[in-house]
């Protein structure tokens, strides 16, 4: 038996050598791939994502809820205290919105006194939070919302208050979204009231740096932080945070956002902005049976070299 | 009928299966999603390598590869390095396990320290060299000595409670097959 044994393993002990070889080689090649076609790869990974996520939904949320209300019920010990802060608070609150809704009529007043007419206002897809990372270095959660909620990869996700992350990787039922917290994320932001463009890079602590301030010493601590547009990552103006001077003397930003525990986001659906790429569109009118000899008359009457305009 | 010893290897190759499963469903559970002061212990890898230097049949290497493979994925990992890393290092350790089964729980506990420090070592050097952004080199360290530190639990805990055990001199020698 014993001897049985140990011949199997003399025939053995080569395949499986083999076999290790041949697991090594195919997980260095997914490496290689991913690291030429990093796309391909990524969305293989939402796929994944989106197969195993799914299935633990009914054991992710529950779970996640029992362990809120632990701690929920850890906090009733002092309920009175909370109670008369609420209160204090909502006396607060009541004075801030009689002015907010007074600056909201004198501002729509103001707007059609001068015909401003503004973008088309931005609608949102609500997810549940499924799961985060898992790992300790990454800032990401999975959102139970995709691809056949009309999903695309780049979109911002807000909390209600405050920006949280973009969409990064969408699968059929599940995204995911990189939060401003992650070391990989880079969001350009204009600094109120300075006006000063930023870029806020993560670095997976709670307090994202502002890196790249055109003049540091008109920013100050308190000041609001909103992304700028920039690149046509995000539409423009929406909240992120308020700068701080973290310990390290160096601008930061405390986010508006809830991040102690994020339950729902809203992921704005943003509609490319129209752009203006050719000058002559605004001037010469659509539909015009034949604009070159027009254009020919004006650069030669302008002393222009006329190729120049025929390159096109 | 089941042949007693290939009912109770495959138990544990299911156990483990299960195990790392549930660690990785703490680990995604959304409960904070603020960025860890503290990284937690590597609490799979510490599993695997724990019961391979216990009873290297239990864990093969095709399904070690293929959980950590998975893990990555969903971990968002750059896909396939990690792995390929931690099966090298399995492979070493499978070796050494076999060639002196009676060693002190302190060189064992060096050893697989040693390893999991190479695993780490060789995976920022290789992404170094493919220009992949890595994060900070003192956050990795900080989790391999917690995870280090973590190793004696995980053994006592893969002893008393899963009873995974070196097998006795009598049994060794029936136990060995397997890949």
């Amino acid at each position: 038996m014993a001897r049985d044994r140990a011949r199997s393993e003399e025939f053995t002990r080569p395949v499986r050598r083999i076999l290790v070889g041949i697991v090594l080689v195919f997980l260095f090649l997914v490496f290689l791939v991913w690291r030429i076609d990093s796309p391909r790869v990524e969305r293989f990974r939402a796929q994944i994502v989106d197969k195993v996520m799914p299935n633990f939904d009914w054991a992710l949320v529950p779970v996640t809820k029992l362990v809120g209300m632990v701690e929920n019920f850890q906090s009733y010990n002092r309920i009175y205290e909370q109670n008369q802060e609420l209160r204090r608070e909502l006396r607060q609150m009541k004075a801030w919105k009689e002015a907010a809704l007074q600056l909201e009529q004198e501002n729509a007043k103001l707007l059609d006194l001068n015909n401003v007419r503004l973008d088309a206002r931005l609608s949102y897809v609500t997810g549940v939070v499924l799961a985060d990372s898992g790992s300790p270095f990454r800032q990401s959660v999975i959102l139970n919302i995709g691809a056949r909620d009309g999903i695309l990869d780049g979109w911002a996700a807000t909390d209600g208050l405050g920006l949280v992350g973009r969409i990064a990787g969408v699968g059929e039922r599940t995204s995911r979204v990189i939060l401003l917290t992650d070391s990989n994320s880079r969001l350009p932001v204009t600094i109120q009231p300075s006006g000063q463009i930023a870029l806020l890079s993560g670095d997976n602590s709670i307090l994202p740096i502002l890196d790249f301030i055109e003049s540091p010493d008109k920013v100050r601590a308190g000041d609001r932080v909103v992304s700028s547009g920039d690149g046509d990552v995000f539409p423009p103006g929406l909240l992120v945070g308020h700068v701080v001077i973290g310990p390290d003397r160096r601008f930061r930003v405390r986010l508006a956002a809830d991040y102690e525990r994020l339950e729902f986001l809203r992921v704005l659906r943003s509609h490319p902005s129209e752009r203006i790429v050719d000058p002559g569109g605004l001037i010469v009118p659509e539909n015009r049976p034949n604009p070159l000899p027009a254009q020919e008359a004006i650069s030669t009457a302008t002393g222009e070299s006329a190729p120049v305009e025929h390159d096109e | 009928m089941i042949d007693p010893i290939t009912f109770r290897t495959w138990f544990f190759r299911v156990l483990l299966v299960i195990l790392v499963a549930l660690i990785t469903f703490v680990y995604m559970l959304p409960i904070s999603t603020l960025p860890a002061s503290l990284p937690g212990p590597d609490l799979p890898l510490l599993l695997v390598y724990a019961w391979v230097m216990r009873r290297p049949e239990y864990v093969p290497a095709v399904l070690v590869a293929a959980l950590f493979f998975l893990i990555g994925i969903l971990m968002q990992d750059p896909p396939g390095l990690r792995p390929a890393l931690i099966l090298i290092g399995l492979e070493y350790l499978r070796a050494r396990a076999r060639a002196t089964s009676d060693r002190s729980f302190a060189m064992e506990w060096g050893m697989v320290v040693a390893v999991m420090a190479a695993v780490l070592l060789a995976e920022r050097v290789i992404l170094a060299v493919f220009l992949v952004e890595q994060v900070s080199f003192g956050k990795s360290v900080l989790r391999l000595l917690i995870s280090g530190a973590a190793y004696p639990v995980v053994v006592a805990v893969s002893v008393y409670l899963f009873r995974v055990r070196r097998p006795l001199p009598g049994e060794a020698d029936a136990l060995r097959s397997g890949l």
